[in-house]
């Protein structure tokens, strides 16, 4: 099959090493991570525009390298080829080997802070655009230039505040890294904040089926032309619908 | 420029210092607490959420704006408690259990304070049983659940449920609202209303006691 995937950058190395070694040709677009900051209407629409672009006399199918992800994938439409989606809700899951152990993880350790290779060498691209909306992740000096003195130190423990509810930071590793600097960057990381420190082996069964073309229902939805992706929150995560129009 | 104009331009621009003395001063003057709220407060946060969705305001401004507010209500609030006078209605917050996120719901507890109503702050991470005795012990008339992540989003569901197992359901109106949630997973959950922002929580909630007034007198007629 030749395959066009399109996937978030934070996925860069373990994307990249399933293409080099699946049976299928394989064309990647990477997409900046930030988009999903813009919200999930916002982000589905910059997906929708790629997955339309795909040439269906180039292609068999286009392969999505991203989960649910805050609904960007809710009502994303397969339009002259099968489009292909992990069943899961984010990124960590797809890390993790599948939604299951993803989300005991999650529910049995509250507080946790989920951390892997693309995010500590990629985050730094998301931070422009939250700043802007949300005002997460300023210094507390450039909050202060802007709102003064009283208003910028209100703001900084105001937007900062969510952090006391993190305890645990959790870094998951792949296999995939040259050197020890990311887990030594994740525990540097823990330990400046003050948190517990853990690192999860990474799974990456879910992304190799995923570019070797291995699409068991169980774990994978394909989406007909003419059909859309819709997220339903049950154990499937995303299902198949008929019609044109975004929901 | 009237104290009123002067209190309104303090809070929209989210000069917290400003909105304190000027209460103050009109409170001193003798002025109606509750006309500083409806002359004001609502109209300031309600200008201030309009410029949200404009963006022309982003997060930042918005929680100055309702700093502000919150500087002048500490002054106001004791008076209308000492005068009587009740609140639009009380409204119980939260983001629901397993979700840490809090900032969104800040803001929609902080737009419904400054839209006049008696809030109670669930936090984060709430368990069922806390919205449940939020309407049981508190008499909470609307609960409104925070979500961020679509993982969560299922913990909404089961807070429904757990209220209406508790037997409180029919007696209260449920808003839900969050990034990744929708209009059309508030229907399938049996919610009553969902809120694209947190402006949008205000008018909701009016529109809701609105409702559950009707709904109460269509009851008590029997219909």
């Amino acid at each position: 099959m030749r395959l066009r995937v399109i996937a978030c950058e934070v996925l860069f190395r373990e994307i990249s090493h399933a293409a080099a070694l699946s049976p299928h040709q394989i064309d990647v677009e990477f997409l900046e991570k930030g988009l999903h900051d813009y919200g999930g209407a916002a982000m589905r629409k910059e997906l929708q525009f790629r997955v339309d672009s795909a040439d269906p006399v180039k292609y068999d199918a286009v392969v999505m390298g991203y989960a649910l992800c805050g609904n960007g994938l809710h009502g994303l439409r397969a339009s002259r080829l099968p489009l292909v989606a992990p069943r899961a809700h984010d990124c960590i899951a797809l890390l993790m080997g599948g939604r299951e152990r993803y989300e005991e993880y999650f529910n049995s350790n509250p507080g946790t802070y989920f951390s892997s290779t693309g995010w500590l060498e990629r985050g730094q691209s998301l931070v422009p655009l939250a700043r802007v909306r949300t005002g997460i992740d300023v210094t507390l000096q450039s909050l202060i230039d802007k709102y003064g003195e009283d208003n910028g130190t209100y703001l900084f423990a105001e937007l900062n505040k969510y952090q006391a509810s993190y305890h645990h930071f959790v870094y998951i590793e792949t296999g995939l890294e040259a050197d020890k600097h990311f887990e030594i960057e994740a525990k540097t990381s823990a330990d400046k904040r003050g948190w517990e420190y853990s690192k999860l082996d990474g799974d990456l069964r879910l992304i190799r089926m995923l570019l070797n073309g291995e699409w068991d229902p169980k774990d994978f939805l394909v989406v007909q032309p003419g059909q859309r992706i819709v997220a339903r929150y049950d154990a499937d995560v995303i299902h198949a619908e008929r019609g044109e129009e975004a929901p | 420029m009237s104290a009123m104009e002067q209190l309104y331009t303090a809070v929209l621009e989210g000069d917290a210092k400003s909105s304190a003395l000027l209460t103050a001063q009109a409170l001193e003057a003798g002025a109606d607490p509750m006309s500083l709220i409806t002359g004001a407060m609502v109209p300031a946060m309600d200008e201030a959420g309009r410029r949200f969705e404009a963006e022309d305001y982003f997060v930042p401004e918005l929680l100055l704006a309702a700093r502000a507010m919150k500087a002048s209500m500490v002054l106001i609030r004791p008076l209308l408690v000492a005068s009587g006078a009740k609140s639009l209605g009380r409204v119980a917050v939260g983001t629901v259990k397993g979700d840490l996120h809090d900032i969104g719901k800040n803001l929609v507890a902080s737009m419904l304070e400054g839209g006049g109503f008696d809030v109670i702050d669930l936090g984060a991470d709430v368990p069922p049983e806390k919205f449940i005795e939020a309407v049981k012990d508190k008499g909470a008339q609307v609960v409104c659940l925070s979500a961020l992540l679509t993982v969560t989003m299922p913990a909404m569901k089961t807070t429904i449920e757990a209220l209406k197992a508790a037997g409180v359901r029919d007696n209260i109106k449920i808003l839900v609202g969050g990034a990744p949630v929708t209009a059309q997973y508030a229907t399938e959950i049996g919610a009553d209303g969902f809120g694209e922002n947190a402006n949008s929580a205000v008018a909701l909630t009016r529109r809701m006691l609105v409702e559950q007034v009707a709904d109460a007198q269509l009851l008590s007629e029997g219909k």
